[in-house]
Parts: structure tokens; C-alpha cells; sequence
């Protein structure tokens, strides 16, 4: 029998001839297919990344899991890294999904972002990893909704009447006064980067509105961006990951130019306007003394004041 | 339990038959999922992610070697810019229509080309009373601003208060070297070296009296969750930046009495 698990076995060649051709024609190898399919019927071990706190919560919502998915595109950024970030998540995205689909499944949940930290120049890899699961009360899905939250708030969001559909990837970049490439100092440049510039070697305070306007109008058209791939999938985006940077580059006889380029990542949601929350909150406070607050007084129980920004990635 | 606790809307979302998108009314927010639930549960919807920058040059000041004294143009500096980041982002905030903005991070960066300029930040999200109370403003009708997480903010109003502003107050402070007669003369002694506590005393003295004049004259009850940073942003070693923030809170207008609050049971959770 061709096509099975047993025929590719540990032919390397065979296997490798077999992804490259399921990428080409944005498909599945056969083996992958056969191991998703079995494992949707029943006649494999299903795996899961839960917790058994959250295969219960699961089981108890009627909720099975099926098996363990993924999505890998490693990308070279040829002309812009910005837009290649959100490229390279939705080719993993794209490629998570097929194999959800082959999985039969109606949502894949705790869905992680990864990528290696490695020194390979002007690319990146981009790795989703998640588990497949089954509603009992749905048949097989044709398009899986794609959640990066663990199961056990999963289940609490679809409680709320909330479901986390997909992700959203929002990315803008500029150069400001960059000579000879427009931009946004080809309309402004000019007069206002050499007061800039001159504002910098002062010695007294000053805002730098050129560069703070700047800096923001990008920032902005990257939420903006979020907003619109959100607005493709769902009606709301939970963003748990942003990052920015703001680099200057000195050049002759000129103001120094600036690039700025950011990016925000989010979970996006679907749910209905104003459909609250009906749980009832137990308050409690947990007696364990890492939990309590009475402790470490000292220690900032709020988010306010940070050193620096956060580039982590994650889920929400 | 049986498996009906999931509501119809979000199986139909899940078998993929509501796909056509919501061409408005797309919110975006860095909640994480517990905060999400809570906002909603305190009557609240999040509208959008609000942001507010500025990039400042910070300018120069002398301090005397043995002089302990605040460094005015270094506290201007870091307040002003602060303050300039809190408005774009409020004035961002008024524009989306928004009643206020919880969960503000405040963050202060050094970029790495210019040791003179910082980058200031502040961002949170924007929400909206879900039935349109408006009582919920901040002073003069404009959004109010809260570094308070989802979770604490629904505890805020629990406890009977509405955050009104973020207030804070900042003082730089050039501590004083000692000269070395001074050192010399307490050369294998234990002494209090008084100036050193004085500066310190005073410092965060004058921070403290910044950020609860801005209470006061928000018209605020008290301040919860105020906290007070000590930091050095590429200074040299004797300059220490004091920086209280906190929010500001009033009571709720006709709200729960403090008898009808429910204790908080306690729980000792066994899994580790």
C-alpha cells in the first residue's frame, strides 16, 4: 500500500519528496493525512497539550481532543521585514489549519507562537503548534476556528458567548526623511529634521514633536492594520504582543533619517456586543504565601510603570 | 454538567456558518482573556487600543558636588514628557468615544542613539459603558485613565469607588557627595550619614506632595495603588529620579454601603 505510514517509513528521500510536493500545492504529505485521519477516527491515541484541570473542563463541555497540530514557514524578508512578519504567521496559520481540517476538527486550541532564536540574516521561522479538538454536538469542521488560548479558557471564553477565531497580525514601518526615497519627510523632511536635529544638541528640555508624531502615525497604522485583519475574522482582537523600533541612520550632509517599524500580534475574538458576563465571582483571597498580597507589600500588585517595552511572545 | 453551557451563538460561530465579518465595531485591546471577562462583568465593553508617545530630549543640568538639590530641568523633563504621552493618548481615547482607559502601562525607554533622548509610552484601553452610563468620566467629562488591571478594576467598583486619573509626581534628586574631611571622620565608626537620609527623605517627600496635589485637585477621595519607583535613566550615581503614580479614585455616586460588600472567603488552593 502506497502512501501509508509503513511505505514512507524511514525513507528520508521519500518523505522529503513528499513535503516539498504537498508545500507546492499547498497540501498535506500523505503520512500526515493518513495520522490525522486515524487519530479523527478514533483508531489512534489522541494527543493533547492539556492539563488534566483543563481535560476535565473540556470532557465536562463536551469537548474532545483529537491531536496535536502545526504549521512551520520559515520566511526571508526580500523586501520588507515588516510585511514579512505578517506573512510568514499566516502561511503558518494557513498551514495549521489544513492539517486541523484533515483532523476533522471544529477548533484547535492553546495554539503557540514559536520561532528559534537563531542568527540566520533576513529571516525568520514561523511555528504554530496547538491541539485539534472535537465538539460533540458539531460535525467535522471544514474551516477550524484557530484560538491561542489553553483550554481551560477556551471553554470559559465560549462560556462568555466569545470564540477566539484566528490571529491577527497588524505591521506598519516608515522612514522618516529618508533622501531620495519619499517617505514621510519627503513631504516633511527637510526644514523641520534639521530642527530636530538641533533640538538634540540643546541643552534644555524638549519634546521632539517631528519624531514623536512620526513614531506614532506608525504606530497607529499598525493598530489600524490589526484592526483590519481582525475585522476579517471576527469583531474584537485581545493584542498580547507588541514590539517596536525606532532606528536612525546618519547621512551626508543631511538630518539623519529614521526607520520605524512595528508590529502587534492578537488573538482575535468573535462575540456579540454587550453580551456580558454572567458567572457569578467568588471572592476569595488564597492563603498559600506566594499568592497573598499581604506578604510583599512592596511588590507592584498593577501593571503601572515598566523599564521597558515588552517583546515577548505568547499567548493572550 | 452537561454540555449545553456552551451558548448557541458560539457553536453556530464554531461550525463556521457566521463568517461575514463585522465591517465596523472591531475592538482591539491587550486584555488578556481573565481581564476581557471581568471589564464585561463590570458593565464595560473595550472599543480600542489607545496610544500615546512623545520622544524627549532631556536637557542638561549642573549639580554641585556637595550640594543636595533637586534637579528642576530633570523633573520637569520626565513629568512634562509623561504628561504630553498621558494626553495624546487620552485625546486618542476622547476620540473613539471612549469613557475611560484601564490597564495604562506607562513605560520610559532609552534609545540607543542619543543617551539624551527618551522615549515615552503610554498605552491601555479604551471602553465603553455598555448601557451608555455616563457617570463614569473622568474630571471635566473627559475619559478617565487607570493603570488598574480588568481584574483590579471590577474589584474597585466592588469596593464602592470609579477610578478618575492616573496622577503622578515626579522629582529628580542630585544626592550630595561627601567631602573628605567628612568621610575621614567616620572612619571605623557606625554613624547615620545624615545628608544621605535627608536627600532621600526629601526627595520622594516632594514626589509624594506632586502626585496627591494632582489628586486633590482632580477632586479625588484618595489614590489606590500608588507606588513609588526609584530609578536612574543613564544618570550618574548620585542622581535618583522619584516617581510616584497611582489612580486616583472617588466614590460611586449612590453605591453599595460598605456593610453590604461581601467578605471575601478565604481558600487555601492545594495544587501547587
Amino acid at each position: 500500500m502506497t502512501g501509508t505510514a509503513e511505505s514512507f517509513g524511514h525513507d528520508h528521500a521519500a518523505r522529503n519528496a513528499a513535503w516539498e510536493e504537498a508545500l507546492e500545492r499547498d497540501g498535506l504529505p500523505e503520512f500526515v493525512t493518513h495520522r490525522l485521519e486515524e487519530a479523527a477516527a478514533g483508531r489512534g491515541a489522541w494527543v493533547a497539550t492539556m492539563t488534566p484541570a483543563e481535560l476535565l473542563l473540556a470532557r465536562s463541555h463536551g469537548i474532545r481532543p483529537v491531536a496535536t497540530v502545526s504549521g512551520t514557514c520559515w520566511f526571508h524578508y526580500g523586501w520588507s521585514w515588516t510585511q514579512g512578519h505578517a506573512q510568514g504567521w499566516h502561511e503558518a496559520l494557513d498551514r495549521l489549519r489544513r492539517e486541523a481540517v484533515a483532523a476533522g476538527a471544529n477548533a484547535v486550541v492553546d495554539v503557540r507562537m514559536r520561532t528559534l532564536r537563531h542568527r540566520i540574516t533576513s529571516s525568520m521561522d514561523y511555528t504554530l503548534i496547538g491541539t485539534a479538538v472535537r465538539i460533540d454536538r458539531l460535525p467535522p469542521g471544514k474551516d477550524p476556528v484557530i484560538a491561542t488560548v489553553p483550554a481551560l479558557e477556551f471553554v470559559r471564553l465560549l462560556e462568555a458567548d466569545i470564540v477566539p477565531v484566528g490571529i491577527a497580525v497588524g505591521a506598519s514601518y516608515d522612514w522618516l526623511n529618508r533622501i531620495g526615497y519619499g517617505g514621510y519627510g519627503g513631504i516633511y523632511g527637510g526644514q523641520t529634521s534639521w530642527q530636530t536635529q538641533w533640538k538634540m544638541r540643546s541643552w534644555t528640555n524638549q519634546p521632539l514633536h517631528e519624531l514623536t508624531d512620526f513614531w506614532e502615525r506608525i504606530r497607529r497604522e499598525a493598530h489600524a492594520d490589526l484592526r483590519a485583519a481582525a475585522g476579517r475574522q471576527g469583531n474584537g482582537v485581545l493584542a498580547h504582543t507588541q514590539f517596536g523600533q525606532l532606528i536612525r541612520r546618519e547621512q551626508d550632509k543631511q538630518p539623519p533619517a529614521y526607520l520605524g517599524r512595528h508590529i502587534v500580534i492578537g488573538t482575535v475574538v468573535d462575540t456579540r456586543p454587550a453580551a456580558g458576563f454572567h458567572h457569578e465571582i467568588e471572592q476569595v483571597i488564597d492563603m498559600r504565601d506566594d499568592l497573598s498580597p499581604l506578604t510583599d507589600p512592596n511588590e507592584p500588585r498593577h501593571s503601572g510603570y515598566e523599564a521597558d517595552i515588552q517583546d515577548e511572545e505568547g499567548g493572550i | 454538567m452537561a454540555d449545553n453551557q456552551i451558548p448557541e451563538h458560539a457553536l453556530t460561530r464554531l461550525a463556521g456558518l457566521r463568517r461575514e465579518g463585522h465591517p465596523d465595531g472591531i475592538f482591539t485591546s491587550d486584555f488578556s482573556v481573565n481581564e476581557f471577562l471581568l471589564v464585561r462583568k463590570s458593565g464595560f465593553e473595550p472599543i480600542g487600543l489607545c496610544v500615546g508617545s512623545c520622544i524627549y530630549h532631556v536637557g542638561f543640568q549642573f549639580a554641585g558636588w556637595s550640594s543636595s538639590v533637586e534637579l528642576d530641568v530633570l523633573s520637569t523633563a520626565m513629568y512634562e514628557a509623561r504628561a504630553l504621552a498621558m494626553e495624546r493618548m487620552r485625546e486618542e481615547a476622547k476620540q473613539m468615544g471612549a469613557d475611560g482607559i484601564v490597564g495604562v502601562r506607562l513605560t520610559v525607554k532609552r534609545l540607543e542613539w542619543d543617551s539624551k533622548v527618551l522615549e515615552f509610552v503610554a498605552i491601555g484601553t479604551g471602553i465603553v459603558h455598555a448601557k451608555g452610563h455616563t457617570g463614569f468620566k473622568g474630571p471635566k467629562g473627559e475619559p478617565f485613565t487607570s493603570d488598574l488591571s480588568g481584574q483590579d478594576f471590577w474589584t474597585l467598583l466592588q469596593a464602592g469607588y470609579r477610578p478618575l486619573e492616573m496622577v503622578m509626581g515626579s522629582c529628580v534628586y542630585h544626592v550630595a557627595r561627601r567631602g573628605a574631611f567628612a568621610s575621614m571622620g567616620t572612619i571605623g565608626r557606625n554613624v547615620e550619614l545624615t545628608n544621605f537620609s535627608i536627600a532621600l527623605y526629601e526627595a520622594r517627600e516632594l514626589a509624594m506632595e506632586r502626585m496627591q496635589l494632582e489628586a486633590t485637585q482632580a477632586g479625588a477621595e484618595g489614590v489606590v495603588g500608588a507606588n513609588l519607583h526609584e530609578g536612574s535613566h543613564g544618570w550618574s550615581t548620585h542622581v535618583i529620579e522619584f516617581f510616584a503614580i497611582g489612580t486616583a479614585v472617588v466614590p460611586i455616586e449612590g453605591g453599595s454601603h460598605a456593610e453590604a460588600i461581601p467578605d471575601p472567603k478565604l481558600v487555601l488552593s492545594v495544587n501547587s
